[in-house]
């Protein structure tokens, strides 16, 4: 180590050098793993810091554990060539006609169980921006708010099983991934009602902006709701699979794949080609998820060495500062790294910062990882790069950026409400592993 | 993208692709053994391992070379198109060199492991299958990488 450099100035130096890297374009997967090693080597020295850095790529890629990752993106993949999405929203608009704000409910319901198998925010986002919001403006929706309704619903993908980033932490965070899924069903459906509240008090309160459309009859509703079993089909494989005890996750999640590809295939919604395409589509995804999960342990090696989360966390409890105080400081801090940070980098950089700090105030590590996605969710839809927020504004240029940010105020709201039941019910979180004994 | 770069790209993906199939087929084939005829498939997890690692190494130099890597562009809005260039180019350079790096120390390291002859608990499928897709795939990034430094638009490869 360099005369006079102390280690915790080292590891503070890196994460300096860590944003200053991302902030000039260089990809995070890069960034984390050069900061990563040049920490590490300031700290014990380049023969050391090189063999780690060669061996975390191998010891990561053939992890089991992470095979989960590209078969749930797979089963994404398929699900949103296969047409499932628009059926899912008029089965939606169905059930919900009649409401004021239906099509705006049957978008938070749709979104809610279509991201839940595309396990892409990004992409949940911008189908239905293609089929929700013109639908909504056609029935006379404030633009600004069909906009933020969508931008804010492709978000809950990552909150409602089976979540790509539940895996991703579940791996950072050495926690097991059926117990966060688990732990995930309360707030992510939670959070969906919320929305469905946050909908209806807009509509209370700004009727012009939500106009009733029309109902229709109760064995319509019915026969449009059947329109649900593809995707009912393939939820009911990929979680409950898991805790009726038939599959681990990675099983769960490759015999959800298939069935997707069975039941697109089986309904003529996709051909050869199109499942060319999600395979391709899958293995290039997955590559730069995985680039930046190699350079993330990189780096988590190096942070763990500087011992700076383990010192950072007696620091702030010597403090004496209310456990509630600590809490916002952390979510402010996601907040802010939210604003330029994709979820899956937000994860892997600073879990290994965060969590130390939390289990020593006496969180559980389940909980925490519930916490910070839901913190994630808020990065994607709240300014100045909300990426749901650019994905809709590329399909729909007509819509300024700022209008649509007015547009997912009220889900912000919602999202907001969610973080405070977490910290003043930990329960709505814990009760369900627990019940499942897992 | 054209020519050759189109052709690797063309070919590693389709690769890459067909590991996460096949990633998907044995899973399945393991579970309906195990559940139809009580008989599971020897290894699954080892061959499983296996195909992730070809998938994630042979898609990695088509992510640098379709520029899909995840970066942070809020400074795009400052700098302007010349500037984005120039930025993308260091970045090549700086990959370059990380990329090389990582591929010398995963050698040395396959070599060790070539040396020992070490092979996986279930199969005996020797551990240097699962060193050459990274030392493949962390090469042609560096490749891929040094491509891109080169090239006088670094926004078209």
């Amino acid at each position: 180590m360099t005369a006079g450099m102390t280690v915790a100035t080292t590891g503070i130096l890196g994460v300096v050098g860590l944003l200053l890297l991302i902030f000039v374009r260089v990809p995070i997967g890069l960034a984390l793993a050069v900061s990563g090693t040049i920490g590490y080597a300031a700290i014990d020295g380049w023969s050391n810091a090189l063999k780690m850095a060669g061996n975390v790529p191998f010891n990561l890629a053939s992890a089991y554990a992470l095979s989960v990752i590209p078969l749930f993106i797979l089963m994404g993949a398929v699900a949103s060539r296969a047409n499932m999405a628009r059926e899912l929203f008029e089965a939606s608009n169905a059930v919900f006609s009649g409401l004021r704000g239906a099509l705006a409910h049957a978008t938070i319901g749709s979104c809610a169980l279509f991201g839940a198998i595309c396990g892409s925010s990004i992409a949940t986002a911008a189908t239905f921006s293609r089929v929700a919001i013109p639908e909504m403006k056609r029935h006379g929706y404030e633009p600004a708010f069909a906009a933020g309704a969508v931008a804010s619903a492709g978000t809950l993908d990552v909150l409602i099983p089976p979540s790509v980033l539940l895996a991703v932490y579940a791996i950072v965070a050495e926690q097991s991934l059926p117990k966060l899924y688990a732990a995930a069903f309360i707030p992510g459906f939670s959070l969906a009602a919320l929305y469905v509240i946050a909908v209806s008090i807009v509509a209370h309160l700004k009727p012009e902006w939500v106009p009733r459309t029309p109902g229709l009859p109760l064995a319509k509703r019915l026969r449009a709701s059947v329109g649900m079993w593809k995707l009912g089909i393939l939820f009911f494989f990929a979680v409950f699979g898991i805790y009726l005890g038939w599959f681990s996750p990675t099983e769960a999640a490759a015999i959800a794949a298939f069935v997707a590809i069975i039941i697109a295939f089986a309904t003529g919604a996709m051909n050869i080609y199109q499942l060319g395409d999600a395979l391709l589509e899958t293995a290039f995804t997955t590559a730069s998820i995985f680039f930046i999960v190699v350079g993330a342990f990189i780096f988590s090696r190096f942070i763990v060495l500087t011992r700076a989360p383990t010192e950072l966390a007696a620091f702030i409890t010597g403090t004496g500062l209310h456990w509630l105080w600590i809490l916002l400081a952390i979510a402010a801090f996601y907040v802010v790294l939210g604003t330029f940070l994709d979820e899956v980098s937000m994860i892997l950089i600073s879990v290994p910062v965060t969590l130390p700090l939390i289990l020593q105030m006496g969180y559980d590590g389940i909980w925490f990882g519930i916490f910070v996605t839901v913190m994630c969710t808020i990065g994607l839809i709240s300014p100045p790069t909300g990426m749901t927020v650019f994905v809709i504004q590329a399909q729909h240029p007509e819509i300024p950026v700022e209008r649509i940010y007015l547009g997912t105020l009220p889900f912000l709201i919602a999202d907001f409400v969610l973080v405070a039941l977490l910290v003043a019910v930990p329960g709505m979180v814990l009760w369900l592993p627990r019940y499942f004994g897992i | 993208m054209k020519g050759w770069r189109a052709t690797i790209a063309h070919v590693c993906g389709w690769l890459a692709a067909l590991c996460v199939a096949g990633m998907m087929l044995v899973t399945v084939a393991d579970v309906a053994l195990r559940w139809f005829a009580n008989y599971p498939l020897r290894g699954t997890v080892e061959i499983v391992e296996l195909l992730l690692t070809c998938s994630f190494f042979l898609a990695l130099p088509v992510t640098f070379l379709r520029d899909e890597n995840i970066v942070v562009d809020v400074i795009d809005r400052w700098v302007g198109t010349r500037g984005v260039s120039l930025l993308k180019r260091l970045s090549a350079a700086l990959a370059v060199v990380v990329l090389s790096i990582l591929a010398w120390q995963g050698w040395i390291s396959a070599q060790d492991t070539l040396v020992f002859g070490d092979v996986t608990s279930d199969l005996s499928i020797p551990k240097i299958y699962y060193w050459i897709p990274l030392l493949v795939g962390f090469i042609g990034a560096a490749l891929t990488a040094f491509v891109i430094l080169l090239s006088w638009d670094a926004d078209k490869p």
